[in-house]
């Protein structure tokens, strides 16, 4: 053969992989019925039987920058297929649990996230910079952190802890994680062109940006409509939950800006009147964080075939504790429950702080990453 | 020990099934000079064999090789056979064993000579088991023209009709009996050998393999009688839908086997049989065109290497790595495309053909009906050989997944394992 390819596997990679969810990796033989069976494949080198054989012989370069492993949906029709029972597609996924810690740094917060012993020391972490930068406020007389609410009057979460001290906290954090996640996917972005004009999956070593621009218009309406959902034979249902979460994730988000803007530039302060419509928009996208979480339980609960590994319930128990406890914060305010109002406000941002500040290193950077990709696709016109 | 001085109960042997390996079982230990009964459901004696248009890798006709074995029973007194018969109870230990055997009229006594006029006088036609329903034949019926014993049958579905009247009537020969009774015999036997064989696994239940959607979708075992002289198209190979000679074939291999939600193992022989097909129709046509979608070719031994090679070198017929997953079906054409991926190039292919034939695997029979019999059994169904204490022995595809040649081997041993039950105690 004129061109030799000199395989260097990475048995520790094969380790891990087996770990993240994909410890049936080895049972397969290679018949290529997950290519066909997959409905979101392309026809021109399909996944996931090449991303088996690469992962049963250890090639994590050239898996990690196989945007590939990012076009699947995890679906589940490859592993219903498979002769071998092999999962392919939870190898898939263990293989993007991987490529995450891989391109996020620093590597130690990668491993700590994926440990499920490290998660009380993660949660304290937020636990005591809140306490910690109050403290700090307060010793010069600000007062942010304030343990000494008088009894009867309004309960309002600034009055325990001042939103100033709650922004001065999250705002450095989400850029933080912007940064994370811009180191990232650089390198994620660079080691993926280079694998593609590799493997002859792109024509064009240099980029086009003009047809950028048109792959990731056309990639957000993709995932807008969760075309690539409803493709799937099995488990169509988890499209519902993951536009629930999205859409709320998205309308929450747009919810905290505004109000961002109504402290620090217009000097409204709350609480906000209910009949507020950014506060309409706010309640009806926790209402769709707690449905879309716990349709996101039900699922990996009751589908008995698909393995859910620490890596899933991560998500899964993230996106239900910031759901219930914001919105049990608002009810039980308006219920004139100071006391547990002001322990679930202190719990949820706990929570809050741990989504800005894990989602590079954990399964909800898959919203860079998968973009990411299926933008090259897009742009590279993948079929 | 003093038990190994006590003769045993009976010195005769119970083989039962009369396929390839149960014939050679029973011949071998008789020849030896052993009594055996040899019992048989069908009607007739030669199992699966019989319904083969080819052996591979030599290409000659089963008949050829079964005819010798019948011969070799007619010119031996102490083999007895019967068909339509059933094991029903088996009682006692190695070298004293009580079995039951049900018997199933046949409705036609040894007078018949094979004329033919009851089946001309019978009017309902009834389903050909025999060629996978792809033809009707008449209530009263001879098996298939080699068959042996050689005398027709009058199928239980057409008596106490006015047919079952025509057909007594119709004989010259006083050959139909229509008050034949089912009968139960007894014998004490030493040893006893299961030779209950195969049956083509259930391709319906592949349901991506649409097997029973589309007509022009069929077993490997329906292209042997298609390939037949004697079978439903008079060995023209043509498609179910229409009578067309198809002009491009695709052999999807492992339709079923080797797949867990199926049959997890391999059947050993559908690899070999989708290359002996795939010359059946090169044969025919000069023109024609194979796609044989595997996943690994398996021509186990260097004649059927051979075999493969000769298969490899012919310019017409195409191999592809990749198992097909998904098939679809011309509405208007009733072709098919058959979709898998060729895992040495990594492209996705779509091979549109006029026929399909899905290699399906081989299910013992012990899998869906378990014998009478204090056995052991894999999961999968094949019995398991319990050597260490002996008396009833598996032979054959009663015990695993095997061609015509290992089976002969096989039931050759285990002859001699029947005769040493007999012979040690």
């Amino acid at each position: 053969m004129a061109d030799t390819y000199v395989a260097e596997p990475d048995l520790g990679f094969i380790k891990e992989v087996g770990a993240l969810g994909g410890a049936d990796l080895k049972k397969c033989y290679q018949c290529a019925t997950c290519s066909v069976a997959c409905p979101i494949s392309p026809d021109n080198k399909p996944f996931p039987r090449k991303e088996m054989i690469a992962a049963s012989w250890g090639l994590k370069d050239k898996l990690i920058s196989d945007y590939d492993i990012w076009l699947c949906h995890n679906c589940g029709d490859c592993n219903t297929r498979c002769p071998r029972e092999a999962k392919p597609g939870e190898v898939l996924g263990a293989i993007r649990a991987y490529a995450v810690g891989e391109y996020a740094t620093p590597k130690a917060l990668s491993k700590a996230i994926a440990n499920p012993k490290m998660l009380p020391v993660l949660l304290a972490i937020p636990a005591v910079i809140i306490l910690v930068m109050g403290f700090i406020f307060n010793s010069f007389g600000l007062n942010w952190l304030n343990f000494s609410i008088p009894a009867g009057g309004e309960i309002w979460q600034a009055n325990f802890i001042h939103n100033y001290l709650v922004d001065i906290i999250m705002i450095p954090t989400f850029f933080g994680a912007i940064a994370v996640f811009a180191l990232g996917l650089k390198r994620f972005l660079a080691d993926m062109h280079a694998q593609a004009v590799a493997d002859g999956k792109a024509k064009d070593e240099k980029i086009d940006f003009g047809k950028v621009g048109q792959a990731v218009v056309s990639t957000v309406l993709t995932i807008i409509k969760h075309n690539k959902f409803s493709e799937c034979g099995e488990n169509k249902e988890r499209s519902t939950a993951h536009m629930l979460v999205l859409f709320s994730f998205i309308g929450l988000f747009i919810v905290t800006n505004c109000f961002f803007i109504a402290e620090w530039v217009l000097h409204i302060e709350g609480p906000y009147s209910q009949l507020n419509p950014v506060k309409w928009l706010g309640n009806a996208a926790g209402v769709a964080l707690v449905v879309g979480g716990i349709l996101l339980l039900r699922n990996r609960m009751t589908k008995k075939d698909q393995a859910s590994s620490y890596w899933d319930w991560y998500l899964v128990g993230l996106v239900l504790v910031l759901g219930l406890t914001g919105m049990l914060t608002q009810m039980a305010r308006l219920a004139g429950m100071a006391g547990i109002s002001y322990t679930l406000y202190f719990v949820h941002l706990i929570f809050v702080w741990s989504l800005f500040a894990y989602t590079p290193f954990s399964k909800l950077a898959h919203l860079v990453y998968r973009t990411a990709a299926m933008t090259y696709a897009e742009y590279t016109n993948r079929q | 020990m003093t038990e190994e001085n006590v003769a045993p109960a009976s010195d005769s042997i119970l083989v039962v099934g009369g396929g390839i390996s149960g014939l050679t079982t029973a011949i071998e230990a008789a020849e030896a000079g052993y009594e055996v009964f040899l019992v048989e459901k069908n009607p007739y004696l030669g199992g699966r064999v019989a319904q083969l248009n080819q052996y591979f890798p030599k290409q000659c006709p089963p008949t050829c090789g079964l005819e010798i074995n019948f011969r070799r029973i007619k010119d031996n007194s102490r083999l007895k056979f019967f068909t339509l018969a059933e094991v029903e109870n088996v009682t006692g230990s190695p070298g004293n064993y009580d079995v039951s055997v049900k018997i199933t009229p046949r409705y036609v006594n040894a007078n018949c000579t094979c004329c033919g006029d009851c089946a001309d006088a019978c009017q309902a036609e009834i389903d050909n088991e025999f060629d996978f329903g792809m033809q009707k034949i008449k209530g009263a019926y001879l098996p298939f023209e080699m068959a042996f014993p050689s005398r027709y049958v009058i199928s239980p579905q057409i008596i106490g009709t006015e047919d079952a009247q025509r057909c007594q009537e119709a004989c010259q020969y006083d050959a139909v009996e229509l008050d034949m009774e089912p009968k139960t015999m007894n014998f004490n036997v030493g040893s006893i050998v299961w030779a209950t064989g195969w049956q083509p696994y259930d391709a319906a239940k592949i349901d991506n393999l649409g097997f029973g959607q589309h007509p022009n979708i069929v077993t490997n075992m329906m292209m042997e009688r298609l390939a037949a002289p004697n079978g439903p198209t008079k060995g023209k190979i043509v498609r179910p839908a229409d009578g067309k000679a198809p002009e491009s074939i695709a052999f999807v291999q492992c339709a079923g086997s080797r797949d867990e939600n199926h049959l997890p193992y391999c059947s050993y022989i559908c690899c070999m049989a989708s290359l002996k097909q795939a010359m059946y129709v090169r044969e025919r046509d000069p023109d024609a065109k194979i796609y044989i979608f595997y996943i690994d070719m398996r021509a186990p031994g260097q004649r059927y290497e051979k075999f493969y090679q000769q298969a490899k070198d012919d310019e017409n017929i195409f191999f592809v790595k990749g198992k097909v997953a998904e098939v679809n079906e011309d509405a208007d054409t009733k072709n098919i495309t058959v979709v898998a991926e060729n895992a040495v190039t990594g492209e996705k292919i779509q091979q549109n053909v006029e026929m399909v034939v899905l290699a399906t695997g081989m299910e013992p029979t012990t899998a869906t009906a378990k014998l009478p019999a204090d056995l052991n059994y894999t999961d999968e169904g094949f019995i398991i050989n319990d050597f260490e204490n002996g008396g009833m022995f598996a032979a054959g595809c009663a015990n695993k997944p095997a061609d015509v040649v290992s089976s002969n081997q096989n039931a050759t041993g285990m002859a001699l394992k029947a005769i040493q039950t007999l012979v040690t105690r």
